[in-house]
């Protein structure tokens, strides 16, 4: 087992790195990277896609995958919802079939129905 | 819900969520907005009808929310293999220099992403029952 001050040691050790990191890769991100070349590329081709708006031109045209890993994670997220759904109702009919039986045979045709 | 000032406050204000959600989607190109915000504009009009009205006021889109889903994900993996076909790589702008591309990917992105955040919302709620298998 390892003595409280040397865990305590440690986590500050790790709070310091994790603290250099963020602050080095955000010092990155703003000197070096603010005039890239793909800005200039971006900002002399997007008439090419039709967009005015240089975002969609993009999030449509230059990354339009980038947009599609979007939409399927929702699609995962609605699929993900509804299995889970399917799994608690299969527990729940396991261990209350009799109480939840008759809600479910009023409710029922009613969905049907419309 | 029962309050009748919430369900007629409800009942005005979701005609203009659902204009200025259709508005956003298919201004994208051209102002700030897009795709995503717009279907969120819309869904949160529906959900606001559904919470003060109950099912029977969206009931057509409720009882269609699953095939307005598999609907948007088709054409939008569709339009990603006609660029394929026509310019030789995925999501390649098959219509290039006018705003059609945008317009079109922008609307069904936005139907999908409606029916996604309804559809996660009725399920979540338990407004729908999902049937155990």
């Amino acid at each position: 087992m390892m003595s409280k001050k040397l865990e305590r040691v440690i986590s500050l050790f790790l709070t310091l790195i994790i603290i250099i990191i963020v602050v080095n890769g955000l010092s990155l991100t703003y000197e070096d990277k603010a005039d890239s070349p793909i800005k200039e590329y971006i900002i002399e081709n997007h008439e090419e896609t039709g967009a005015v708006n240089l975002v969609e031109a993009v999030l449509l045209d230059f990354r339009a995958y980038d947009t599609f890993g979007e939409v399927i994670i929702l699609y995962i997220a609605i699929a993900g919802v509804i299995i889970l759904g399917k799994e608690m109702r299969k527990d729940k009919t396991e261990d209350e079939q009799d109480q939840e039986e008759p809600i479910e045979d009023s409710k029922k045709p009613k969905e049907e129905k419309t | 819900m029962k309050s009748p000032v919430v369900r007629t406050a409800a009942r005005f204000l979701s005609p203009f969520l659902f204009l200025s959600g259709l508005y956003f989607a298919t201004h994208g190109f051209l102002l700030p907005g897009g795709g995503f915000q717009g279907g969120v504009l819309l869904a949160s009009g529906a959900i606001l009808l559904l919470l003060t009205h109950g099912r029977d006021k969206v009931i057509r889109i409720e009882e269609n929310i699953d095939w307005f889903e598999t609907i948007g994900t088709v054409i939008f993996l569709s339009a990603g293999f006609a660029g394929i076909f026509v310019g030789g790589f995925f999501f390649y702008n098959v219509l290039p220099e006018t705003p059609v591309w945008c317009i079109v990917l922008d609307v069904v992105i936005s139907l999908k992403v409606f029916a996604g955040i309804l559809a996660l919302f009725i399920y979540l709620f338990g407004i729908r029952r999902v049937r155990a298998c």
